[in-house]
């Protein structure tokens, strides 16, 4: 088969597996108890575009409620999606091996790599178009409490669709070797650390801070911080995107650049792991 | 057809497969037979490229069994065959000839077909959760047959059947051996293999004991299983 041939047939593959994975996870329960769970967030987001909210004596007016409860609500989605795709990522490979699917596949004309990206595709694609959903609703509650639009905010959805790549990934490399469970958590510790070291480097270069600690905060951060994925901040950056503000990185790379490097780096481990693996 | 040149598999410390050689040609019925630990399904694994050998080399048509294409021509029942319970019989098999290349209406006469031959029409749209051992393990035969390979590689191809279903899974085989399949055969049930396969190989602590048409093994007033035994048990002593 020419080039274009197999590298067509090995994309159908992949797709088809994708499309696998989405349907299958679509007819767990677990998926379902997860979709409930955040409708009732959202339902529970919706109350707050109506109350009534005073600071320093002055009622706080629609819009600018809304904008607020729309940004903190957009970071509380995110978060939680983390842990949604850790939860609908960890136990891919294992149920595969038990109840047959990874005979199904790989004893037909599919590659290992095709059936970890299909699968890692689907799950990405799944969780993606889930907080993309839920970021649509809030999007469309603020857009019918005030008549306007928030512009931005779907593109800063589409944005961190990377960190669930990184997730996807991430959670699916570590239950190779650990308890599906574990390597939920280990993931979603990983990415916490992150979260807290970016939280208190931005911290630091409070002016306020800086003054309260005169010189004894260091003013560049340590190397391990530079390198670290960088999620929490491509989530900082995506909210640059919705209020328009000016967007600070940390070090030389640019913070989706820096998860896309890591995920590359971990696809490719995964793949290599994978590989070597007697089925 | 299969070709296994000086094939060694181990495990750590452990030698499951130790310096095997035979080959099978275009249209053989082959029997892999032996005690439970003495490599067969080891080898199946390595015929399948789930698993590769740690010396020596496999092929089947010429191609390595790396190459994933060989497995466009193989069909393959497992040895403990599951099927996702969410899906129905119709559902699992749509989705095997979907991976073999077949799309819409091919892969729905395909598996209307292969329902058909196993027996299981009208009974495949129901959750695989649902199916006794015995549905389960024809609807695995229906997904091997799929596509109709050259190449049918069965691991306990009739356990959890009834005398009824031995008899449909020998009459399945009856019926490839004209259209010129080849068969790998791996079976703990010694009067099946006697009265389907053409050749067998008998292994022991991953190694070939006996390896020859059935019709040399086993010599007047015997059985194959009486063979079987006789060649494990000197092995022991």
């Amino acid at each position: 088969m020419c080039s274009f041939a197999v590298w067509r047939e090995s994309m159908r593959n992949l797709i088809k597996i994708a499309l696998y994975t989405l349907l299958d996870q679509m007819r767990l329960k677990s998926f379902y108890v997860l979709l409930g769970v955040s409708i009732l967030f959202v339902l529970h987001i919706r109350t707050c575009y109506g109350g009534r909210y005073i600071v320093q004596g002055q009622q706080v007016d629609r819009v600018t409620v809304a904008w607020h409860a729309s940004k903190i609500a957009f970071h509380v989605i995110c978060c939680g999606m983390f842990l949604l795709t850790a939860l609908l990522a960890m136990r891919v490979f294992t149920r595969d091996r038990n109840d047959g699917s990874l005979v199904l596949f790989l004893s037909r004309p599919v590659d290992r790599w095709q059936y970890v990206f299909g699968r890692v595709g689907g799950i990405w694609i799944l969780s993606s178009l889930f907080m993309f959903v839920l970021h649509c609703t809030i999007f469309l509650i603020a857009m019918s409490k005030t008549g306007g639009v928030i512009p931005g905010y779907l593109l800063a959805s589409t944005v961190c669709f990377i960190n669930l790549l990184f997730t996807t990934l991430l959670v699916c490399l570590l239950s190779l070797y650990m308890p599906d469970f574990i390597a939920a958590l280990a993931t979603v510790g990983i990415v916490a650390v992150g979260f807290i070291s970016d939280g208190m480097h931005l911290l630091m270069q409070n002016k306020m801070i800086q003054d309260a600690f005169s010189g004894k905060i260091h003013p560049d951060p340590a190397w391990w911080r530079i390198i670290y994925p960088k999620v929490s901040l491509v989530q900082r950056y995506a909210v640059s995107l919705i209020d328009k503000s000016e967007f600070h990185g940390m070090g030389p790379v640019h913070p989706v650049l820096n998860v896309i490097f890591f995920s590359v780096i971990i696809a490719g481990i995964l793949y290599v792991v994978f590989n070597r693996r007697e089925i | 057809m299969i070709s296994l040149n000086s094939v060694t598999k181990r495990f750590g410390t452990v030698t499951a497969v130790d310096n095997v050689c035979y080959t099978v040609g275009r249209g053989e019925y082959f029997a892999l037979l032996g005690p439970n630990g003495a490599g067969k399904t080891t080898i199946v694994r390595m015929l399948l490229g789930f698993s590769s050998p740690t010396e020596g080399s496999i092929s089947i048509d010429g191609m390595s069994t790396v190459n994933t294409e060989v497995r466009r021509n193989i069909g393959y029942l497992a040895e403990h065959h599951r099927i996702p319970p969410y899906l129905s019989g119709r559902e699992y098999l749509m989705r095997h000839a979907a991976l073999a290349g077949l799309n819409g209406v091919a892969a729905k006469k395909e598996v209307a077909r292969v329902l058909e031959i196993v027996g299981m029409t009208g009974r495949d749209r129901k959750k695989s959760a649902t199916y006794s051992k015995g549905m389960a393990q024809r609807i695995g035969l229906g997904a091997a047959i799929l596509g109709k390979p050259r190449l049918l590689i069965l691991d306990e191809p009739v356990s959890g059947l009834d005398p009824l279903g031995i008899r449909d899974v020998r009459n399945v085989l009856d019926d490839l051996r004209r259209d010129g399949v080849t068969v790998v055969l791996n079976s703990h049930l010694l009067s099946e293999v006697e009265k389907t396969c053409d050749t067998a190989a008998i292994m022991h602590k991953g190694r070939i004991i006996v390896k020859d048409a059935i019709t040399s093994i086993v010599k007047e007033n015997e059985t194959l299983e009486d063979v079987f035994i006789r060649c494990v048990e000197r092995e022991h002593a």
